[in-house]
């Protein structure tokens, strides 16, 4: 076993980036045991130059020990590596070596990204995926950032996540090209050093490993590709000490022996408890529109909602509003002529199905399976509710006829279930069915999404809740995950008829009325459900609850939950997230925030982002608002808290 | 903690909205009747014990959503299931004629081997009958499933359905053991631990054993 061979050679290969704590999910003919244990994901340049993606159980990684077993490995891995195979190869070694999966990249055809980011799937053959990596430690990005300068891709329309390589192995091609893709170096390079020190702030932990990665090339190509540009090595150098420098700031780093153990373990603030306030009282109201009955203080007005509901002696007047039948700035006697037009509009719209024969039903399916839909559900909408309780409830009629009327106005929607219960509590209070119906229509527009054919909308706001939860409470996300709830398809009902079988008649007013004053972000609805999530979490983990039990749990709570406690917990999670320093635009983005444009930071962002990097290192007490200081000029507080609000006439109102 | 039951048993309820799926689970599970129940949103499930010839059987039995439009979703839970019931309502000739579509999306969706039964629901109203009893019996010998009509409201073979398919389900299991094992059986234990390991995927894993 002492003469070398042939495979010394072939197994000259270098490390080009390695990712640990990667667990093997699934991988066609491959032997069970292998599947669920954890290894390192890796690009290997082979000796021949070639590239493959490589994973290695982690078993294997001890024997083969000149990679450390952290995170961080790419550090070790910048400069060339050699392993002798052939030197003392136990056969323990070489049935391990045998359990490594490679994929050559000139083979690779597609890969994806999906679960949150951190499942990879990789494919060198259409249609099929044959192995599937789950990154146990933070997520795929970095590795998918890496990957993509060593193969040209493209995504694909129908798919986001799914990558086509279109040129697999860029830098076998022209090295200049291939660094113009790297897409460093290039412009100014200044500018590259300091957007990247700027990104670093924000995303200290991906920006560190692009920067290396693109390092390592520059490292191993020298600078034959820099096709004389002027050296670069001092601002390689600059950048490492103020990545390493900042990262040191937000990290804790443990030195254990010869490696740096590592870990980035972004916290959320801590919670204010926000407290709510009164509802909007009718001297409120009133104090607040003009002499013939304009509102004047829009945003203020929708700031006290927000804080406190509406009075109920008012709500009848005031949902007008907020649902969008109303307009703010319109006169009590504009808003005379508008309802003598919106009611002769509805009646003619409940004519044309009302003077429909019965020669005409017979005719006409689409609207007879429409009819029958709203038949079946009118008759199980919160009977046991006095308003429609009892056999031949004259209101139940009234239901009808609006949702037969909403069917002629909007037709291709037509009656989806759960509308129904939208409409229940409308008509209770309005009483009235044009007031109901026009309500109706814009609460709708606001949730028309709910109701599509495909349920993309459904599907797209699980989505975000799951990308939410994930960021405010990791810890039970990934207890979901794990237990195959990770879709949150057990909050459908919540998100269709927004909570309406979770809360009484009482409490869904209050509920609504918060939620349709669009405060304090977009998609707030999805914080409560996190809200609610949130305080289950204890349950759910300690006992730790499995698919069935969880929907089972989140069925049972309807209720039982207390709408104040949620919206305020729903208020202080929407504090801690948007003060978080490690905030993500796919965050910024469900929450309505404008995105950070990584590429471009602006002087404000900086200014911004580096205050929310010193409250993190801070005590981290009540600082939770301090990041938005200088953004908003009537920025107040209340009981310690700084909250945004629109005039100072309101603030003495809501005090 | 010590199990109650030999087995259980995941069960499914499918059809149009407003057939009566959710009125034949509340029957067989609180044996009672609400007639203004209201309409399911998403996906919920109840436990009924059942005794068959000496087991205990617990099933588990999931109740969807009949609206078309919210399949895409209530399908994900079809997974796992044991037994499917396809309920039409008798008084709606539409729901009927959906049941064809409704074995297509089993097809796509359930394991191969799921246990079916057909449900014509709410016969207690004969005068508004559009489908007959022979059109079911027809379909149900077309598909090869088993058929019956049943009626939320008055309790009528309500319980007969849920055990008849509970009991097909034992014995299509009890045969799959004796044949992947066909020594002579001297405990039914041992021969479904052997299952358990030997298929860990497979529906049969989710029979507990007390
Ligand atoms: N007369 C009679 N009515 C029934 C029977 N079963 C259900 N109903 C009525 O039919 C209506 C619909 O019943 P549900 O059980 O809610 O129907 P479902 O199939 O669960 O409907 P979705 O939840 O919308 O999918 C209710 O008003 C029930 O009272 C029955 O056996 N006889
Ligand atoms: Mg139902």
């Amino acid at each position: 076993m002492s003469s070398s061979s042939v495979d010394e050679i072939t197994e000259q290969t270098k490390d080009l980036f390695t990712q640990d704590g990667v667990l093997l999910k699934a991988a066609m003919g491959r032997m069970v045991q292998d599947l669920n244990s954890i290894g390192m994901l890796c690009i290997v340049q082979n000796g021949d130059g070639t590239k493959c993606i490589e994973w290695r159980p982690n078993d294997l990684i001890t024997i083969d020990s000149d990679t450390q077993d952290q995170e961080w490995a790419v550090v070790n891995t910048i400069g060339r590596r050699q392993r002798t195979l052939s030197g003392n190869m136990t056969s323990d070694y070489a049935t391990a070596r045998a359990r490594i999966i490679k994929i050559p990249l000139e083979d690779l055809k597609t890969f994806r990204v999906t679960r949150n980011n951190q499942q990879m799937q990789f494919s060198t053959k259409p249609g099929v995926w044959q192995t599937t990596f789950y990154f146990q430690h933070g997520n795929a990005e970095i590795f998918v950032a890496y990957l993509k300068n060593h193969v040209k891709t493209a995504k694909t329309r129908h798919d986001r996540n799914t990558y086509v390589v279109v040129e697999p192995n860029i830098e076998t091609q022209v090295l200049n090209r291939s660094f113009a893709e790297l897409d460093i170096f290039t412009e100014n390079t200044t500018d590259v050093v300091w957007n990247l020190v700027s990104n670093f702030k924000q995303r200290p932990y991906e920006t560190t490993m692009e920067a290396f990665s693109k390092l390592t090339d520059i490292v191993y190509y020298g600078n034959e590709g820099m096709n004389g540009k002027r050296d670069v090595s001092e601002e390689v150098a600059d950048l490492l000490t103020k990545s390493m420098s900042a990262l040191e700031d937000s990290t804790t780093v443990t030195r254990t022996g010869e490696y740096e153990v590592v870990s980035v373990k972004p916290t959320l603030p801590p919670r204010p408890c926000i407290p709510r306030g009164t509802p909007l009282s009718t001297e409120k109201w009133e104090g607040l529109q003009d002499t013939e009955g304009r509102v004047t203080e829009v945003e203020g007005v929708k700031q006290l909602i927000f804080r406190g509901g509406v009075a109920h002696s008012i709500r009848q007047s005031v949902w007008k509003y907020l649902l969008d039948y109303y307009p703010w700035r319109m006169t009590h006697s504009e808003l005379r002529s508008l309802q003598r037009k919106r009611t002769e509009e509805y009646f003619s719209m409940k004519l044309q199905w009302r003077s429909m024969t019965d020669g005409q039903e017979a005719r006409f399916s689409e609207y007879r399976d429409r009819k029958s839909l709203v038949e079946k559900d009118v008759n199980r909408t919160d009977r046991t509710h006095p308003f429609f309780a009892g056999d031949n409830n004259p209101n139940l009629i009234v239901l009808q006829d609006i949702l037969m009327t909403y069917v002629m106005y909007n037709f291709d929607l037509g009656y989806v279930q759960g509308m129904s219960d939208i409409l229940a509590p409308l008509l209770l209070l309005m009483g009235n069915e044009v007031d109901s119906f026009w309500c109706f229509v814009g609460f709708m527009d606001k949730i028309a999404s709910n109701f599509d054919m495909d349920q993309a909308g459904m599907k797209h706001q699980l989505l975000q809740l799951q990308q939410l939860l994930l960021f405010a409470s990791p810890e039970l996300a990934q207890h979901l995950q794990q237990k195959d709830s990770g879709n949150m398809y057990f909050c459908f009902r919540w998100l269709l008829v927004w909570f309406k079988r979770e809360f009484s008649h009482r409490d869904i007013m209050r509920l609504w009325e918060v939620l349709w004053t669009g405060l304090p972000c977009s998609n707030f609805h999805l914080l409560v459900c996190v809200a609610i999530l949130d305080a289950e979490k204890d349950i759910f983990i300690s006992k730790d609850y499995g698919f069935t039990e969880i929907l089972k749990h989140v069925n049972d709570l309807s209720m039982c939950l207390d709408v104040d406690r949620i919206l305020s917990s729903a208020e202080g999670i929407y504090h801690q997230v948007v003060s978080a320093p490690h905030l993500t635009d796919q965050i910024r983005i469900i929450l309505g925030i404008p995105p950070l444009n990584t590429t471009t930071s602006t002087s404000s962002d900086e200014a911004t982002t580096s205050q929310s990097v010193q409250q993190a290192n801070g005590t981290g007490d009540g600082s939770a608002e301090a990041a938005e200081r200088d953004m908003e000029e009537d920025t107040l507080e209340y009981d310690g808290i700084q909250i945004k609000i629109v005039t100072k006439t309101v603030w003495a109102l809501l005090a | 903690m010590a199990k109650t039951y030999d087995y259980l048993f995941k069960l499914l309820l499918i059809g149009d909205s407003g057939v009566g799926k959710t009125s034949i689970l509340f029957r067989f599970s609180e044996d009672a009747f609400n007639i203004s129940f209201i309409s399911t949103i998403g996906i919920d499930f109840k436990i009924r014990t059942i005794d068959l010839d000496g087991k205990k059987v617990k099933l588990q039995i999931w109740d969807t959503a009949g609206q078309e439009r919210f399949r895409t979703i209530t399908t994900a839970y079809y997974r796992g299931s044991m037994g499917i019931m396809l309920v039409y309502d008798v008084t709606n000739e539409k729901s009927f004629e959906n049941i064809k579509n409704w074995i297509r999306n089993i097809e796509e969706n359930a394991s191969a081997d799921v246990e079916k039964m057909i449900l014509g629901n709410k016969c207690d109203l004969d005068s508004k009958r559009q489908v007959s009893k022979e059109r079911g019996e027809q379909l149900a010998i077309e598909y090869q499933i088993k058929f019956v009509e049943t009626s939320a409201k008055d309790s009528l073979n309500v319980e007969y359905a849920f055990f008849t398919l509970a009991r097909d389900i034992k014995a299509k299991m009890e045969k799959k053991q004796e044949a992947s094992n066909p020594a002579p059986r001297t405990g039914g234990h041992q021969l479904r631990a052997n299952e358990q390991q030997r298929k860990p995927t497979s529906w049969l894993s989710r029979c507990s054993l007390l």
